[in-house]
């Protein structure tokens, strides 16, 4: 079932046309009974589908309890990381649906600052929320969600830099805070201290649309969705070498098979099946062992890796693992801001090896080299780019390391 | 020579996938060597500290953020993480012919020309973490900016070209070799000694010739 | 080495006679250096047998690479990697960077190899300065006497004539690359004068320096010089393993190892120019060494492979002040501004027992006696004596933190506070006197083949003065950089090979000598690579 998707929701910055479509029907029981709407996302189980899958509900009960009178809400769609493409898409096509999950976060956790966090890059987007901000200042709930949070709403669409690390919870707070996105080291988790200093709440643009329709039609109809376990629908990017790439909203929990062969088309060209990188890619590697996992937080966690964006970068035979994860390792080296050398410095070293590795000029020690920095560099930084980067390197060279191998001059 | 000699006993270094027992107070170039591992590239001067060949990434038991620093000034101590870092050479060049650097009132404007990046520095201060002698290449970099030659000049003096704030920094403004710019600036236009300048006016005028067979040429008689 | 004096005894002894006496010392300076000098240890030195100075002393470790056999067969230039220029510059320190500037200036296009990484070499880790002769009580004239004088008069006349004229120009064109001096007064940049210290052995102040760290900011100047220079491609870690001649015996370029890849690379030039440094990693007579790592004399061996002649190979200088304890900084210098400074040597016993400001072989010898003779002192099993910078400092206090930083910076590293406790120095291998033989215009005997900086022989004689090296890169490499531009212009190497191999083995076998040994050696032996294994294989 289409939730996010439904084409029928699809109405870009029309804010009369998703009224007219039940929009705004989660606002209005939100507003009626501000109280409830916590306990609904517990209800739900809606998690954080950015990456973390961290409790929704705790998020916002941490940010409702903090004292003091100003709070923040950013919605995080500044989506960097390759292989994930899912934000834009809400923000361009249904910006309503996000925008009214960050209305009714602001009712609920009674902050007035909420910032459409946007990356720059994606000009549709940026132009639908600007529009759809509009509309939604110029309509009564706006003058309703006011009065429930007893301060006078600023919703403003701001340009993130566009930079991979300003989707990082501190590194969004430092950028809205008209900074360069650097992430700096937690706690304090920005909750408890974000956009000058007031508690903040950051969440990912699935996120709050997920809220919206989750106030909209009850906690019991989106836990139904889900398969097994799981609830509600997720949106997975599927890429790489599939016969139908593009932004699937299935079920969470939806077996990789079923992503891959079903919704996917199958492989490219008949390839064999060889391994995922899941989004974004900064995880362990999903193998052909590992088709049959539903792809769901827990279920995912279990097989050793996790959902992350849900972004699915799928490789058949005859694409080069190496060769992917140093595209990826130099996508994380180029991203760091630089403020920790065994990030910035440990990112390009492993970098150049693999490049190395590439070029046919590797040595065996090579691999005794990278296997000992995916080992130093996990945690070694302020954020966990560096983590990533050292993920992905770790698993791909422990699953594939006949490629690592090959790719040795022979003598 | 390279060998490292019995101290205290030893201490557990793993180095590039290597477990050392290495000596104590030995190097972790030292320890290197005497672990007997291949040596063929990051090393240099051995010790002296100024060459700036043997970069490591270096990670201590119980402290959260590695850092970089040089592995023949550096000791080995239990339960260090070590990693050789490459040399890092500027992607580009920045390229500038010194002699034709004639109009210093636009020195500013040179500078950016040369190092456009320069003025984009995102002031993540990556490049102090990472330079072993501990110079302040971020505040350098932001005087080179404002045309501040000399100031600039005198903040990278300690630079042993080491290229790990090259490798460092985001912004790719190259800072080993913006410091070198300001510092090759600084005497290029501006050191005119007058005793130098004398010297040459005399061998130009023939005035210092030199006898070869000068008495104090030839050892003197035996007595 | 001989049994000595424990240091807790010794560091009484030098508490308890402060000021130290001076212990007699009788024997002349002609024999003190006769028997004490490593240059004259017994069995130390053997004549060369094969190839053109077949007939000269040299030290034994030298010989065996000089009379090894190449690590190379004809068989193995097949299907080599090529590249083409007009000049090669082997080696990739100070007199390595000046050729490859001096000759891209001249229009020719360089290829500039290095064994490890540009820069890397003698020429950074140099300290005290660089001799000119440019103040008014000195003169080009003083300069040479002194020079041939301290090298015993056993100099190249033309050479050192060449090295001391272009004295204040080098120094002129050092500083139009950027290099910085010291003043006498910092504020008078233009105008002022520079800070000139008396070199040991000079009849004035003509030392010229940066701080002390003078080859450092000489060294940082020229890379970056050659990295922005048009016309020069540099190679880091491509070492020579044989130079390549014609069929008329000029060299033609060189065949390099690269390191990365694990190929052999032909580079062939129309002149190729040799500054490749020191051998001081060869550890002669077990010397720890002041030398970089890459110093293991690659370039005399194929130099003298391809047939150019050497002299004074049998003369190294021993630098009186290396680290002797703690272990792990054995060789590394302390710099002879200390003892400039006045700080003493002091035996086991308590007693100074040389003038500190003599000659450096003088120094070193007087100093290997007192350890031969049981006056040595003990720490940890290594054996050396005192240089005494307490003394130093009680006579003129704050000397250390002010004047002596990088000593400070030292004793740091050793673990010691060198105003309370001595420093343990002894002898350590630090400078080539002799080398290939070139001529004024740095060209070798070998046609084809030009030489800079350490490698070259003749303008030191037998000891080399303080502040000569950095002036000998400099000069010599201008030299030897514009005259391969010109060479190059001429009539090109023709069938270029390993065309010297034959002959040379021929010459081996003649002279009784095998053909086990291979040279270059590329890196000591505790580099734990051999140069045979490195061929064709990354490392």
């Amino acid at each position: 079932m289409k939730v996010l998707t439904n084409p029928a929701l699809c109405v870009g910055a029309d804010l009369p046309a998703w009224l007219a479509a039940g929009g705004g029907t989660g606002l209005s029981h939100a507003l009626a009974e501000p109280d409830a709407i916590i306990p609904l996302l517990e209800a739900a189980g809606l998690r954080g589908l950015g990456g973390a899958g961290f409790p929704t509900h705790r998020k916002w009960a941490s940010v409702a309890a903090q004292p003091g009178p100003e709070r923040w809400i950013i919605c995080n769609g500044n989506e960097d990381e390759p292989g994930t493409f899912k934000d834009r898409f809400l923000l361009a096509e249904a910006p309503h649906q996000v925008i009214e999950g960050a209305l009714i976060a602001a009712v609920a956790v009674k902050a007035a600052q909420v910032v459409l966090y946007v990356n720059p890059r994606e000009d549709t987007a940026v132009r639908a929320c600007r529009a759809a901000v509009d509309a939604w200042m110029a309509h009564p709930l706006a003058e309703a969600v006011s009065a429930a949070i007893g301060a006078r709403l600023a919703l403003r669409v701001m340009e993130s830099s566009g930079l991979y690390i300003g989707g990082e919870e501190t590194g969004a707070v430092s950028s809205v805070m008209g900074g360069f996105p650097f992430p700096r080291l937690k706690p304090p988790f920005p909750v408890e201290h974000g956009v000058g200093d007031a508690p903040t709440l950051i969440n990912n643009v699935e996120t709050l649309a997920q809220a919206t329709h989750i106030l909209w039609h009850g906690a019991e109809w989106y836990r139904a969705l889900g398969l097994g376990d799981a609830v509600g629908t997720k949106l997975y990017s599927l890429s790489g070498d599939v016969l139908r790439p593009g932004l699937h909203e299935l079920p969470m929990g939806t077996p990789l098979r079923e992503l891959v062969f079903g919704q996917g088309g199958g492989m490219l060209a008949g390839k064999a099946f060889k391994a995922v990188f899941t989004g974004g890619p900064s995880n362990t590697l999903l193998t052909a062992a590992d088709l049959d996992v539903p792809l769901d937080f827990e279920n995912v966690r279990a097989r050793g890796s996790r959902l992350g964006t849900g972004a699915m970068i799928v490789v058949g035979e005859g694409t080069s693992i190496l060769r992917k994860t140093a595209e990826y390792v130099a996508f994380f080296a180029a991203s760091s801001c630089g403020q920790c050398p065994s990030c910035k410095i440990g990112t390009h070293q492993v970098s150049r090896i693999l490049e190395r590795l590439e070029s046919g000029a590797g040595r065996v020690d090579d691999l005794t080299a990278l296997e000992n920095l995916a080992r130093m560099l996990p945690g070694s930084g302020r954020c966990g780019l560096v983590d990533g980067a050292a993920t992905v390197l770790a698993s791909s060279l422990a699953t594939f390391r006949q490629e690592y191998e090959a790719a040795l001059p022979s003598d | 020579m390279g060998e490292a000699r019995a101290g205290e006993g030893t201490v557990d270094v793993v180095f590039d996938g290597h477990v050392i027992a290495a000596n104590q107070g030995v190097s972790l170039l030292q320890a290197w060597i005497a672990a007997g591992l291949p040596l063929t590239e990051n090393a240099g001067c051995m010790g002296q500290g100024v060459c700036g060949a043997c970069r490591v990434l270096v990670r201590r038991p119980g402290e959260r953020l590695a850092g970089t620093a040089l592995a023949c000034e550096t000791k080995a101590e239990a339960g260090m993480q070590v990693s050789f870092v490459d040399h890092f050479p500027a992607r580009r060049p920045h390229r500038y012919a010194l002699e034709s650097l004639t109009d210093s009132w636009s020195i500013a404007e040179q500078i950016d020309t040369v190092f456009p990046e320069a003025k984009h520095c995102r002031h993540c201060s990556g490049c102090d973490r990472a330079c072993p002698k501990g110079i302040p290449v971020q505040r350098m970099v932001n005087l080179a900016a404002e045309g501040q030659v000399f100031a600039a000049a005198e903040l990278f003096d300690a630079c042993v070209m080491c290229n790990l704030c090259v490798a460092a920094c985001p912004e790719h403004i190259d800072p080993a070799h913006l410091g070198q710019f300001t510092r090759r600036m600084h005497a290029a236009l501006t050191l005119r000694p007058a005793d130098l300048m004398q010297r040459l006016r005399q061998i130009e005028a023939g005035e210092q010739r030199i006898d070869p067979e000068a008495p104090g040429t030839y050892p003197p008689a035996h007595a | 080495m001989s049994a000595g004096i424990s240091f807790p005894e010794a560091l009484a002894a030098w508490a308890a006679a402060a000021p130290a006496p001076e212990r007699d010392c009788t024997l002349p300076v002609p024999e003190l250096l006769k028997i004490f000098h490593p240059d004259h240890r017994a069995g130390g030195m053997v004549t060369l047998a094969a190839g053109a100075s077949a007939g000269t002393a040299c030290p034994v470790e030298l010989a065996a690479l000089l009379q090894s056999d190449a690590l190379l067969e004809d068989v193995d230039l097949a299907g080599t990697h090529i590249l083409d220029a007009d000049v090669l510059i082997l080696g990739g320190g100070g007199a390595g960077c000046v050729a490859a500037l001096a000759a891209a200036r001249a229009g020719a296009r360089v290829l500039i190899a290095a064994k490890l990484r540009l820069g890397d070499g003698n020429t950074v880790m140099a300290e005290g300065g660089i001799q000119a002769a440019i103040g008014a009580e000195d003169s080009l004239q003083r300069h040479f006497e002194d020079t041939l004088r301290a090298g015993h008069f056993a100099a190249d006349k033309a050479v050192v004539a060449a090295l001391v004229e272009d004295g204040p120009d080098a120094i002129r064109w050092l500083i139009q690359q950027g290099m910085s001096f010291d003043l006498t007064d910092e504020r008078q940049r233009m105008g002022g004068t520079l800070l000139r210290k008396k070199p040991g052995g000079a009849t004035a102040a003509r030392l010229l320096s940066y701080r002390d760290f003078t080859g450092l900011e000489m060294m940082r100047a020229l890379r970056e010089a050659v990295l922005l220079q048009p016309g020069i491609a540099v190679l880091d870690r491509h070492p020579a393993v044989e130079l390549l001649t014609d069929d008329r015996g000029r060299c033609g370029g060189a065949v390099l190892q690269d390191l990365g890849r694990g190929r052999l690379v032909l580079a062939r030039a129309g002149a190729t120019v040799l500054a490749t440094g020191g051998a001081g990693r060869l550890h002669l007579a077990g010397f720890p060494t002041s030398n970089h790592y890459g110093a293991t004399a690659d370039g005399l061996v194929l130099a003298y492979r391809a047939g150019a002649r050497l002299r004074e190979m049998d003369s190294f200088q021993y630098h009186p002040t290396g680290i002797a304890w703690p272990g792990h900084l054995e060789g590394m210098l302390v710099s002879e501004a200390a003892r400039s400074a006045g700080a003493r040597l002091i035996n086991g016993r308590g007693e100074r027992f040389v003038a500190e400001l003599a000659p450096r072989d003088v120094v070193a010898s007087a100093m290997l006696r007192e350890m031969v003779e049981g006056r040595g002192i003990v720490r940890d099993g290594q054996l050396g004596l005192f240089l005494d910078t307490p003394s130093l400092e009680r006579e003129q206090p704050g000397i250390l933190q002010k004047r002596l930083q990088t000593l400070s910076h030292l004793a740091h590293r050793a673990g010691i506070d060198p105003a309370g406790e001595p420093f343990m120095v002894r002898p350590t291998l630090h400078y080539q006197n002799g080398g290939v033989a070139i001529d004024s215009r740095a060209r070798t005997s070998l046609p084809g083949l030009l030489a800079a900086g350490e490698v070259t022989g003749g303008l030191h004689g037998r000891n080399r003065m303080m502040g000569n090296a950095l002036l000998e890169l400099v000069v010599f490499g201008r030299r030897a950089g514009a005259m391969a531009a010109v060479d190059a212009r001429q009539e090109r190497p023709r069938n270029l090979g390993l065309n010297h191999l034959a002959g040379w083995r021929r010459g081996l076998l003649a002279a009784g000598l095998g053909l086990e040994g291979k040279g270059p050696l590329l890196f000591p032996s505790y580099g734990n690579i051999t140069a045979a294994a490195l061929k064709g294989r990354a490392a």
